[in-house]
């Protein structure tokens, strides 16, 4: 009995010491690693926008959720949308979102930039962490992402269900989530009447106003 | 001497995969090209290192009944901080071995050798036998990702070597989980008639 209440001390002993030791560092290291991933994704907002324009000094805005209708209850994440533009002009030149979807062992994050007729103009796979050799080839913008590039929401299909894209071998359910999650996003946004040009050029002249 | 002999048991001797056969998961989950096969050895043989020296230094304090689970602590809250920190400072690091992290605190070898070596042997023979373990289980994955590389893709470490007309058409099923399973058993049967051979000759 007192040796089992020994024993059940030391293991409490040497999980209590892994947990401060735990806790001590992931409360230096969260806020850092914060910093990283919200850098990882300017970057790669720059990068994709980079394909709309090779400018530099493009610029970004974050549209408000609440003009999209489309509720986007099948995904966790909200759409966000970001308006590019080039100041001094504000009118916009194309949108960067990011694109969420479950793939074969995790979300996969895609930012995409479209233009204003709502085609794809770059791709960049921001997060995932799929089979290492297989789905996570899909970082490799050859493999599948740069044919994305010209479509509109509705010619983002695999082969496999009725469209033009080849799904990357041996990885059909990364792929497949990559493409229709961005097909997704890009028909929310249609809906949303974000690439109607009527709209564009109404935003424009309310903006330049209250700019 | 018998440093020595600890550093080099790992290499061939007692081989973590074709001998002793252990971290079989991470061995074929992997071995899809020899950059992963790189990365996961270097990022296994890392912690192999560090849980190594922690067992071996801890071995008289832990008792041997609640042993096991000490040791499963004390390797995961280990690699759970290394991924933490290198996440933080070394973010470009992290970008390419930390998707092996997670698989690293599965990988048996480390329980293996923690259970089978460190925690009966000091501390400079048991970092010796990590070094050596991890080597050869590097070793080890670089092998069967050679072949599985050059088979389902036509290139070794990214580098073009069958040329064109077979990468596209090449063998897929080299590089799918199957194919794992079927270059593995060809190269451990290989060791074995070595094995026998050599028995035979005594």
């Amino acid at each position: 009995m007192i040796e089992m209440l020994k024993l059940g001390l030391v293991l409490m002993l040497v999980a209590l010491i892994a947990a401060v030791a735990l806790s001590l560092v992931n409360s230096r290291t969260a806020p850092l690693i914060e910093i990283q991933q919200e850098l990882e994704k300017q970057n790669a907002m720059s990068e994709a926008a980079a394909s709309l324009m090779p400018d530099d000094s493009l610029a970004f805005d974050s549209l408000s959720i609440d003009n999209l209708e489309n509720p986007y209850a099948s995904c966790d994440e909200l759409l966000q949308v970001v308006k590019v533009f080039l100041p001094p002009d504000t009118s916009r030149i194309g949108y960067v979102f990011i694109a969420y979807g479950k793939g074969y062992s995790s979300t996969i994050q895609t930012m995409v930039a479209t233009r204003m007729d709502g085609r794809v103009s770059g791709t960049i796979i921001l997060n995932q962490q799929e089979t290492p050799g297989l789905g996570a080839n899909i970082v490799k913008p050859s493999r599948l992402i740069d044919h994305l590039i010209g479509m509109n929401g509705q010619e983002c299909l695999l082969k496999k269900d009725g469209g033009t894209i080849d799904a990357m071998t041996g990885c059909t359910i990364t792929s497949r989530t990559v493409v229709n999650s961005v097909r997704q996003g890009l028909e929310d946004m249609n809906e949303a009447g974000l690439f109607s040009d009527e709209i564009a050029v109404d935003e424009e002249h309310t903006e330049g106003g209250s700019e | 001497m018998s440093l020595m002999k600890d550093l080099t048991n790992g290499i061939y001797k007692e081989n973590p995969v074709f001998k002793l056969a252990l971290g079989m998961c991470p061995f074929l989950a992997v071995t899809t090209s020899v950059e992963n096969a790189l990365g996961m050895g270097a990022a296994a043989t890392f912690v192999l290192i560090a849980s190594n020296f922690l067992v071996s230094l801890f071995r008289n304090l832990i008792p041997s009944k609640v042993r096991i689970p000490c040791y499963i602590v004390i390797i995961a809250t280990f690699v759970t901080l290394v991924d933490m920190v290198m996440h933080a400072y070394l973010p470009a690091l992290h970008k390419s071995l930390g998707i092996f992290i997670p698989l690293i605190v599965v990988n048996c070898i480390i329980l293996g050798r923690a259970e089978g070596f460190a925690n009966r042997h000091p501390v400079l023979n048991s970092v010796a036998d990590g070094i050596g373990m991890g080597i050869g289980f590097t070793m080890a994955m670089v092998v069967l990702a050679t072949f599985r590389e050059l088979l389902g893709n036509g290139t070794w470490l990214n580098m073009d070597v069958l040329g064109s007309a077979f990468q596209n058409q090449p063998l897929l099923i080299a590089i799918l989980a199957p194919g794992a399973f079927i270059l593995l058993s060809f190269i451990m049967g290989f060791f074995k008639i070595l094995e026998t051979r050599k028995g035979g000759c005594q």
